[in-house]
């Protein structure tokens, strides 16, 4: 949103209207961080209670790790809810994307290096092709990314039968190890501190602006000459270029692929940006609340699955912590609206 | 809502582009649909001429009615302008229900069946309270559902390992769709045509039928001219919850046992056959007629694209499933460029 702003000259106002201003800006970001910080404090206590330690970088590894696919996928199912639409062929790209890196993947350093880029390209190309179709055959983005979900699941099967397919040691050290020098910090943290420097460095381009436009109301955007079809097939390219490298991550955290295992995260990664505090409706929220989403999603299975309930019951939870999400940002925006 | 082809001046032959030219969108889309439907058999007969023989027509006119029925729900949401992701594992959820209750027995039929019917309007219901109560979105409001009902059918059966899992259909369901009362013809598309002429009446001459159309054509146009709009609502997706129980006791009784996953590619048919059939995902224009041409289409094009016995059927079936939604799509689902 603040990239939407006007720049406001910043002498008229004061240190404590600015925060004011702010933190009303950012009230489900804000929401989300404290739910996250809740559920860190309750995860804390929970491990000790049970394991008699606290817990360690083991456990911050794994955790970031298991998170991680779903925060791809989540940034990239960001980028196209906040133009109002919404990208079901999460789970096919990555499935696709995660067969395709588990099969041509070779020991040799130009191989990982070369693969991993084709995955990205891959991912990048089924984005675009949904894309086209909604922005240039003005489709409904619902309809579309469920016949392309299709599609790409039926590709994936094409390139990979049964689960398998080997995946370098030397990759998953990379994405999923620990760095020894730093007293053994999971290096997916660089990663996703990479994330994050992306999306500030994005979100002040002119592209983001479009995004936010798009999602507050197309037809305002387009009678001000913003680039909207253009913008609505970028949206879906970044969509499929971050659930590719999700299906990349997924296959090296797993050391295979397997041509069915993405699906679950059409659902994970709408929830996560819901539970990130972005409105499905458009125009409001931060990518980096797709993040904070995708690690409350994880921590509270944890925590769920702490409190000996079956881990059968996984896809049941997240449905209703999805529901349950977007509720109570309803309610939550509802009581704002009535507090004005 | 439709005005059909009336009979003109024309000579039949040289007036056909004409009297095509002259149907409304979703006329011309229906048309199009049996059209294809007809193509289809043409091409599966023309390859193997036992492809036509009256017992293998049925046989796939029976597969087309599981998504049919299921396809009827989803006719309703669509058209007031809604979608229903919900369909696969309520359908699944409720055959376990009704293989795990009735356990073969057909003494527990009476009683299994209704309350199979009753649990699909009531999940339906909870859909659209969601929907309208808290402005979630359709999508999410279902896709939701969707996981719950997964995750709750995982948990309570274990994984599928509970010893009444196994159980099978009683005999008097399964003689309800796989019997043959007439010769050749299974039983299954008696239920389907009932289906039919039911829901296409009520479409079509109901007062039901009217504010459904009114609900997808606008709602806020159909809620001051006096609609209960939420009322619509409830019950489309109500309703659309009690067909997917349908389709699923039908589906477990096709296969004489309900099985894990059995739902998950209803989701996706029962939209492409929705779409196919003409009707406009942005709600208020379509009919079930339109549908059932559909639900057709979509069974027996992977039977024709089989008999070429591609090397990886499952891999052909879903891109073709894909590529054929996005064809009917660019044909007649695309929005009006704004200028």
């Amino acid at each position: 949103m603040s990239a939407t702003a006007a720049p406001a000259p910043r002498g008229r106002f004061s240190k404590r209207m600015r925060l004011r201003y702010y933190s009303a800006q950012n009230v489900p970001l804000l929401l989300s961080l404290g739910l996250l910080a809740a559920l860190l404090i309750l995860y804390y206590f929970l491990f000790i209670a049970r394991e008699g330690r606290a817990p360690g970088n083991f456990e911050l590894t794994t955790t970031v790790n298991n998170t991680l696919t779903t925060g791809l996928a989540a940034m990239g199912q960001a980028m196209v809810v906040l133009t109002g639409g919404i990208d079901l062929s999460v789970g096919g790209i990555i499935d696709m994307t995660n067969a395709f890196a588990a099969v041509h993947m070779g020991t040799s350093t130009g191989s990982m290096i070369g693969v991993s880029l084709l995955v990205l390209l891959l991912g990048t190309g089924a984005g675009l092709i949904n894309g086209l179709l909604v922005a240039y055959g003005r489709l409904q983005p619902i309809v579309v990314t469920i016949a392309t979900l299709t599609i790409y699941q039926g590709v994936a099967i094409e390139i990979m039968n049964t689960p398998g397919g080997q995946i370098p040691q030397a990759m998953t050290d990379m994405f999923s190890g620990t760095i020894p020098r730093l007293g053994y910090l999971p290096n997916s943290l660089v990663l996703l501190a990479l994330l994050i420097v992306f999306w500030q460095i994005l979100r002040r381009t002119p592209f983001v602006a479009t995004l936010y436009a798009i999602g507050n109301d197309a037809r305002a955007a387009r009678a001000n000459g913003a680039a909207v079809v253009r913008t609505r097939l970028a949206a879906f390219g970044l969509s499929g270029f971050f659930s590719g490298f999700a299906g990349l991550y997924f296959a090296t955290v797993n050391t295979s692929g397997d041509p069915t295992s993405g699906d679950t995260f059409t659902l994970t990664s709408i929830a996560a940006v819901v539970l990130g505090g972005i409105s499905l409706f458009g125009g409001r929220g931060s990518a980096l609340g797709a993040l904070v989403g995708a690690f409350i999603l994880n921590l509270i299975l944890i925590v769920l699955f702490f409190t000996a309930i079956d881990q059968e019951y996984t896809d049941l939870f997240q449905g209703l912590f999805l529901i349950l999400a977007v509720v109570a940002s309803v309610l939550v925006g509802r009581l704002l609206q009535r507090g004005r | 809502m439709t005005p059909g082809s009336g009979p003109g001046n024309d000579s039949p032959f040289a007036s056909l582009a004409a009297r095509v030219r002259r149907l409304s969108p979703t006329m011309r889309a229906v048309t199009l649909a049996y059209t294809a439907d007809i193509v289809l058999f043409v091409i599966g007969g023309l390859h193997r001429s036992s492809f036509v023989q009256f017992s293998n027509i049925t046989s796939l006119l029976l597969l087309s009615s599981f998504v049919g029925i299921a396809a009827a729900g989803q006719t309703f949401v669509i058209l007031i302008g809604g979608i229903d992701l919900s369909i696969p594992w309520v359908l699944n959820s409720l055959a376990i229900m009704f293989t795990t209750r009735s356990l073969g027995l057909d003494g527990n039929v009476w009683w299994s069946v209704p309350l199979a019917l009753a649990a699909g309007l009531g999940i339906g219901a909870v859909n659209a309270l969601g929907i309208v109560l808290f402005d979630v979105p359709a999508v999410v409001m279902t896709l939701g559902m969707n996981g719950i009902m997964q995750g709750a059918t995982l948990g309570l059966t274990s994984g599928f390992t509970c010893p009444q899992c196994n159980s099978y259909v009683p005999p008097s369901v399964q003689n309800a769709f796989t019997g043959t009362l007439f010769p050749s013809v299974p039983n299954g598309l008696l239920v389907w045509a009932v289906i039919i002429i039911l829901v296409g009446l009520v479409l079509a001459f109901s007062t039901l039928g009217r504010r459904v159309y009114a609900v997808g054509n606008n709602v806020m146009a159909a809620y001051l001219a006096g609609v209960n709009t939420r009322g619509v609502t409830i019950i489309v997706y109500a309703l659309s919850g009690m067909f997917a129980a349908i389709t699923g006791i039908a589906l477990a009784a096709f296969g004489s046992q309900a099985t894990l996953a059995m739902g998950d590619p209803y989701l996706f048919a029962s939209i492409s056959a929705v779409v196919i059939g003409g009707a406009s995902i942005l709600g208020g224009r379509g009919m079930y007629w339109g549908t059932v041409a559909g639900a057709i289409f979509i069974t027996v094009l992977p039977a024709v694209l089989l008999q070429y016995q591609p090397p990886n059927p499952d891999a052909v079936r879903k891109i073709a499933d894909g590529v054929v939604i996005l064809v009917a799509l660019l044909l007649y689902g695309r929005e009006a460029r704004e200028t």
